[in-house]
């Protein structure tokens, strides 16, 4: 985790240029990118602590957006329309309640002289003291309040976002950058001065926030009794339950509103809160799910109701309102109201919360023009002011948003701040980047159908109204929701439909997508260039099969298998595949691989025969006077400089050679002249070796070579073709059939099945069970089989034995060589 | 009642008369037949025919309540895809008699041949004497019942119906079993053989699907697909070979999987167009001043389909895909002026109703095929094979056999239904070109027909194609994709697109057949990029199936076979259905294909055309060896087109 550098401050770290990533909607839709396929595939896998890892690189305050983030990940995930939105946030939530409060990453230690200012401990500057400091820096971060976190922590009430989550997710940030020293209580122009923050500081950054709230705008709007938004969340974050009258009315519909509302329910004295809105249901602006629960938590809603005038004393106001009528969409896309003439009514209430909107204020800052009405002047280019080496951030600087785009704006100053200190005159604009931990794809059987789960709403809790009103997710359902992300970040299974394609069929298919997105589509798509030419050895992936259409129409029975029973020089096989490998494997593991055998009609191919008599043994050996009498064959390995010698005939066991590519031509010509039973044809160059099949793709042209010196020799049918290397399938096999071969020897492959593991030393079969791998090898061995019949079927023929060079074609000229069949699309091969 | 004599006229005009004499309510009579192929296929109407002497092939074929007499033997595929009506044959039937039954009534008072009743639905097809080998053989439904004797393996592979024997029974087909009889079903076929005036006083023996192979075993763990750079950028034994052994091993079978070949093969990205894609910009005006549009289907006479542009929706079923999916389809193939393809399911009527037009798929199963759908849609299409499954017949998993779905099909509900890998009346070249002509007897030559081929040894098969005189070829490549196959087959049987299309041409080129009989090619075809290329190599259409289904929301996670599909797209489960929007689906399909004509029209514009029948291969060049040595095309793999060319054409 020492690696996990604050990325958003690094464009190099951007992925989504590579060839198999593409950024899925949802990082694409979060301002700070957030590598959301990653962390909720490392929640399925139950790695809490990495997906932590993958949230906290570009978001310091994970337990806080895992609260109240308004995500808007959500309503882009592509479920979304389907049955229902990844449920992102609150599975954000649950890596921090799983991993507990006390969860720290390893601390980073400042490296480098300069140090920077940072005014406001808020989202923004939080955010940009974490990527500086982890870059190396000092920061000195000023606090105007007794308690950091700003609006997360003083304007989201306890039932949302309790205070100890702040204060967990700040002393993550703390522990994490020792470079950052915070200072309490330390307002800007009262404890400290601008001009000093420029002396002793090789930068400063503003990120003073916007906390104080808008006055109502009407008569009255400043009696007792008619409270902003923002103080009156403030009072009550910063600890204190005032008694309030019977009756609120909350005017706004955002956020404030909506915190501002659920607050008030909860203080005593309070029977009734009214929201009252301009607009309609419609337009409002406050995120669906805290409207719902404040709905739920029994707040009345108003539409379409104007304040026009506040009347009367502290705890007997009235509100006197009008009805409100829409226009058209304004040019900031939201639609104009109008009084209704005549329709002017009254409220009664005790108190009224204008939740109308919030301003930045600053007499220090307006010392130095930097104050332009309630923002700070900010170029929104670099972050810079009209003074040099002084920034500005967050709310102050471009007016109140979200927390998360509260975040986006200190890694952008951030970004420009660091340029500002190593002396980079013009940096690349910044760009949220996109990365990811290519964290596999969750295998859960149900994922498809899992339905979204909502964590359970608590609403008004009891006996603490400010306690959580909303819970978390226990892991089981956390996995399951986790299990339902479609993982569009990932490649998919298919080159020909890669993730990009998809994404460019998606981009054709969009409503927003006119000529302009299709022309650039269009030249992307031009410009894509073939990949470099392949110099690997061939393999049988590049060789497929002809099915039989019309000019080979066959009355064969369906589903009746093609027959498969082979005869290896008398050996009789259920079917021509031969096992070996298990040489050096435990006694119990040779045993079931014997089971396997002798219930499925195989035979054994090693060096040493297998616990039971009854599975054929085809004996490997490096000179005659090794031959057991066990064996049903002997098979001399022969090298380049082996001394060529058969044992002695004996009537039932049969004599063989396994001949490389090296050997291949001294070993036909011997085969031949003494009438040996079989030559085995080693692709791989090492069989007789431990797990010979490991040593990769074989030499496909051996088998091809060994076929065309016996037909040149009218020798083709004199001993049987025993193929071996790189099988992995009854497909492969059945294309070494075709090319000459009348048997085939899984090994790798047999010990994959049998539930072995691939190592650098080898295979490996700790944990396996003896019953356990006997099942499953018969079972793949049965598959091979099938697979082998199916690919003769398709052919047209009945025994897999009738497969032949004809039934192939190969997909690409180094194929073409090694096999000497025509590539697809070619008439001849030259 | 009207009497037509066949020494004077020809089997086209015959059955032209019999058509308009039934509509008139007159029955009709049908003198030296002397064993002529087709008469009264496609007859509508409930009037008697009576046949003086021997009928050929396909008698009384795909007919829809008529009541035929004839008086000697019939040829083979008697009553094929019969609807409702009845048909009582004098003498002999030959193979496959009442092949694809829906309904109705067949007697034979003679012998029938092998495989009678082969893919029958419904109805009753009566022997009364012996029957042949494989009578009953892959039956969906509806009964059987032979006086005499049956041959071997009676039943074999049967999933519903009954076949009752009066004689011996030489031998049980594979999954077949003898069952006991209920009076009821006694008496109910006595009163058949009554109506009939057939006597029998034997004793039945009733033959019915064992059930041991409806089902696969143990099903496959639902894996979602590991990365295919596993696979391209690996070791040998990558993890995903790692992972294909030990899912073999624990199901003990060849896997299965939705999409098509999955690991690159020399294609249409291995060609590049000689054009500057700088040129490429947005305020072209190709589309009103490139001609798009074009016509297929009129080789021999028929009413051809009209494309707005070269394009064509790929044949995909209901049953593979959901309904909704089907409908989206189809309207945005209307909105695109383009053609949609019913697959192998059968024609929905929603489907009808919103495709502008539509062709109808004939498989081996004749799985919802009828005479009804044939004369309402705008082409038939005889399925031979597809690129995704070359060899193979169709698949469709338990779970997507829902009671709807089984009725349009018209079998038996919630079987791993696979379908017969053959045709049963098409074993060569020869009987197919009497296939086609049925069909053309059963819609008075007025609708194209197509074959679709499945890539293998093209340059032989598309010479059939010409001779038995389709009007167009849908060719399929190795890439193509399907709602459920055997991973093995879908990455290792068949050529590739690219390498079918280039033989499919040299094949034609061969024979001299000049252009007369048009390609449409389709396998990973994605765009319009893509179809420019195979326009230009000289495909005379492109059909897109995966593309489609992505621009409708298809995630490409490859479980089509599951049957649960997460957008409901590949799925006949309700609530996944659900998810499927078919309104704002169709409407993304729909502007998929527009950008697609943007791209075509664009790409041919700044080519230095104006109809895309002037794109040739001289605007191509090869990016790969293999490629080149496919297509014969140069070989320039650093292709750059000169900053010259820029100032002479106009994009």
């Amino acid at each position: 985790m020492a690696s996990c550098k604050p990325f958003s401050v690094d464009l190099a770290q951007d992925q989504s240029g590579l060839p198999h990533y593409e950024p899925p909607p949802c990082q694409v839709a979060c301002p700070i990118g957030t590598d959301v396929g990653s962390y909720v595939g490392l929640i399925w896998e139950g790695k809490t602590a990495e997906a932590l890892e993958a949230i906290s690189a570009t978001n310091p305050l994970s337990g806080v957006c895992g609260r109240v983030c308004d995500a808007p990940c959500e309503p882009a995930c592509r479920r979304a329309s389907s049955d229902g939105p990844v449920a992102i946030r609150a599975l954000k939530r649950y890596v921090l309640d799983a991993l507990g409060p006390s969860y720290r990453l390893p601390p980073v230690a400042p490296d480098k002289p300069k140090k920077v200012a940072i005014v406001g401990a808020g989202p923004a500057g939080l955010t940009a003291a974490q990527d500086i400091a982890l870059a190396g820096y000092r920061v000195d971060l000023y606090e105007a309040q007794s308690r950091p976190g700003g609006m997360a922590q003083w304007g989201i009430p306890d039932f949302r976002l309790p205070s100890e989550v702040v204060e967990d997710d700040i002393q993550r940030i703390l522990q994490r950058c020792p470079g950052i020293t915070l200072h309490l209580d330390t307002p800007l122009g009262d404890k400290v001065t601008l001009e000093q923050l420029r002396q002793d500081h090789d930068a400063v950054l503003l990120a003073i926030g916007a906390s104080a709230g808008r006055k109502l705008g009407v008569p009255g709007d400043d009696l007792p009794g008619v409270v902003d938004g923002v103080s009156f969340l403030n009072r009550v974050n910063g600890g204190e339950r005032p008694r309030l009258p019977k009756k609120l009315v909350v005017i706004g519909g955002g956020d404030v509103a909506m915190d501002a509302c659920r607050a008030a329910l909860r203080l005593p004295g309070v029977e009734k809160v009214v929201v009252a809105y301009r607009r309609g249901p419609a337009e409002i602006p406050a995120r669906a799910y805290e409207l719902e629960a404040a709905k739920a938590e029994g707040v009345e809603f108003l539409y379409n109701v104007a304040p026009r005038a506040v009347v009367g004393a502290e705890g007997a106001l009235t509100l006197k309102c009008a009805k409100t009528a829409l226009g058209a969409p304004g040019t900031d896309g939201r639609r104009a109201f109008s009084l209704v003439e005549g329709s002017d009514f009254d409220l009664d209430c005790g108190m009224v919360v204008a939740a109308v909107g919030q301003k930045a204020v600053s007499l220090e800052l307006a010392k130095y023009g930097l104050m332009n009405g309630d923002k700070i002047s900010t170029r929104a280019a670099d972050m810079g002011t009209s003074l040099s080496g002084v920034f500005a951030a967050g709310d102050a600087a471009f007016g109140s948003s979200t927390l998360v785009q509260a975040m986006f704006q200190g890694h952008k100053v951030a970004y420009y701040v660091l340029a500002a200190l190593e002396g980079v005159a013009h940096p690349a604009p910044y760009r949220t980047p996109y990365r990811t931990r290519n964290v596999p794809v969750a295998q859960d059987i149900a994922w498809e159908k899992l339905p979204p789960k909502e964590p359970p709403f608590i609403g008004v809790a009891k006996p603490d109204p400010f306690g959580d009103a909303e819970a978390g997710y226990d892991s089981k359902t956390a996995k399951e929701q986790a299990a339902r992300c479609y993982r569009c970040d990932t490649e998919t299974g298919s080159a020909d439909y890669s993730v990009k394609t998809r994404e460019a069929i998606f981009a054709m298919a969009r409503a927003d997508s006119g000529p302009a997105e299709v022309a650039a589509l269009t030249r992307a798509k031009l410009e894509k260039r073939a990949g470099p030419v392949l110099e690997a050895m061939a393999t049988f992936d590049e060789i497929v099969f002809l099915p039989a259409n019309l000019t080979r129409l066959v009355i064969d029975p369906y589903r009746e298998a093609c027959k498969t029973a082979t005869s290896l020089g008398g050996l009789k096989l259920a079917q021509p595949i031969l096992v070996a490998g298990f040489d050096d494997a435990p006694a119990e593991l040779r045993g079931a691989v014997a089971a396997a055998l002798v219930e499925g009609g195989g035979a054994y191919v090693g060096r040493a025969p297998l616990p039971d008599a009854a599975a054929h043994w085809l004996q490997i050996v490096d000179g005659p006077e090794d031959a057991s009498p066990e064996a049903a064959a002997t098979l001399l390995r022969v090298t380049e400089t082996t001394p060529l010698a058969l044992p002695p005939a004996r009537p039932g066991r049969l004599r063989g050679l396994i001949a490389t590519k090296a050997s291949l031509a001294r070993v036909l010509r011997f085969a031949l002249a003494e009438k040996a039973d079989l030559v085995v044809l080693d692709g791989s160059g090492h069989l007789g070796g431990a797990w010979a099949d490991l040593a990769g793709a074989p030499d496909l042209s051996l088998l091809s070579d060994a076929v065309e010196t016996l037909r040149a020799l009218k020798a083709e049918e004199a001993f049987p073709l025993v193929w071996f290397g790189g099988l992995r399938s009854g497909t492969d096999l059945a294309k070494a059939l075709s090319l000459g071969a009348n048997v085939g020897i899984v090994e790798v492959a047999a010990g994959l099945a049998a539930g072995g593991a691939i190592l650098p030393s080898g295979l490996d079969f700790s944990g396996v069970t003896a019953a356990d791998a006997a099942e499953r090898l018969k079972a793949f061995l049965k598959a091979a089989a099938s697979e082998c019949s199916m690919m003769a079927r398709c052919c047209g023929k009945t025994n897999v034995h009738n497969l032949e060079p004809e039934d192939l074609r190969t997909l690409s000229l180094r194929a073409q060589a090694a096999v000497g069949i025509v590539m697809a699309g070619r008439k001849k091969i030259a | 009642m009207v009497t037509l004599d066949l020494a004077q006229i020809s089997v086209r005009d015959a059955n032209e008369a019999m058509r308009a004499a039934a509509a008139r309510g007159e029955n009709i009579e049908l003198l030296n037949p002397d064993a002529r192929h087709h008469l009264g296929v496609g007859l509508v109407a409930p009037v008697k025919v009576t046949i003086r002497g021997s009928a050929g092939y396909f008698c009384a074929g795909l007919s829809h309540g008529a009541r035929f007499e004839i008086e000697s033997n019939v040829g083979w595929g008697v009553g094929d895809s019969l609807y409702d009506g009845s048909i009582v044959v004098g003498g002999n039937a030959s193979a496959i008699a009442g092949v694809a039954l829906r309904g109705g009534e067949i007697v034979v008072k003679g012998n029938i041949g092998s495989r009678a009743g082969q893919v029958m639905k419904a109805g009753t097809l009566l022997c009364c004497g012996n029957a042949s080998f494989l009578a009953g053989y892959m039956m969906y439904g509806g009964r059987i019942v032979i006086l005499g004797d049956s041959g071997e393996r009676v039943g074999e592979d049967m999933s519903a119906g009954a076949i009752y024997v009066g004689g011996k029974v030489q031998s049980l087909g594979s999954d077949a079993r003898l069952a006991e009889m209920t009076p009821e079903e006694d008496a109910d076929i006595h009163a058949f053989l009554r109506k009939y005036g057939v006597a029998f006083d034997g004793v039945f023996q009733k033959i019915v699907n064992a059930g041991n192979k409806l089902r696969y075993g143990v099903n496959e763990p639902v894996s979602r697909p590991l990365p295919y750079t596993v696979a391209e950028g690996g070791t040998y034994w990558n993890a995903k070979v790692a992972e294909d052994i030990h899912a073999k091993a624990l199901i003990g079978r060849y896997r299965l999987r939705g999409y098509g070949a999955a690991k690159a093969v020399p294609h249409f990205n291995d060609i590049a167009l000689r054009l500057d894609p700088a040129r490429i910009r947005a305020a072209s005006d190709a589309l009103a001043s490139v001609n798009l549009k074009t016509k297929i289907g009129d080789r021999n006479g028929a009413k051809p389909l009209e494309l707005s542009m070269p394009v064509l929706i790929a044949p995909m079923s209901y049953g593979a895909l959901s309904k909704s999916t089907k409908i989206a389809l189809a309207r945005a193939s209307k909105l695109a002026g383009i053609v949609e393809n019913t697959g192998e399911g059968g024609m929905l009527p929603e489907q009808r109703a919103e495709a502008g037009q539509l062709i109808y798929q004939c498989l081996s199963g004749r799985l919802g095929w009828n005479i009804h759908d044939m004369l309402r849609a705008d082409a038939l299409e005889i399925y031979i094979s597809q690129g995704a499954k070359p060899g193979l017949g169709g698949q469709l998993m338990a779970k997507k056999v829902t009671a709807q779905l089984a009725a349009v099909r018209g079998i038996p509900e919630g079987i791993d239904l696979r379908s017969p890998s053959r045709h049963p009346d098409i074993m060569g070249a020869d009987d197919l070109v009497i296939k086609v002509e049925e069909f053309r007897e059963a819609t008075a030559y007025s609708k194209p027909i197509s074959i679709k081929m499945g890539a293998g040894r093209v340059r032989d098969d598309i010479k059939i194609a010409y001779k038995d005189g389709f009007d167009f070829v849908q060719l399929d490549g190795l890439q193509g994709s399907t709602g459920a196959a055997s991973t093995e087959v879908l990455e290792n049987v068949g050529i590739p697109t690219l390498a079918a299309l280039q033989e499919a041409l040299d094949g034609l080129r061969e024979i001299d057949a000049g252009t007369d009989m048009p390609i449409v090619l389709m396998g990973g075809i994605k765009d319009g990029v893509d179809a420019v290329k195979a326009l230009a190599l000289g495909a005379s259409a492109v059909a897109m199936g995966t593309a489609a289904l992505i621009a409708g929301g298809c995630i490409s996670c490859m479980q089509c076979h599951v049957g649960n599909c997460v957008v409901g797209i590949a799925t006949q489960d309700p609530e996944h259905e659900a998810r499927y929007e078919i309104e704002l689906q169709a409407k993304a399909i729909a502007r998929f294909l527009e950008s697609v004509r943007w791209q075509i029209a664009t790409l041919t514009k700044a080519l230095g055309h104006s109809d895309f029948r002037q794109l040739s291969r001289a605007d191509l060049v090869a990016l790969t060896p293999e490629a080149a040595a496919i297509t014969g095309l140069p070989y320039e793999p650093d292709y750059h087109p000169e900053a010259e060319e820029l100032l002479t054409e106009v994009a």
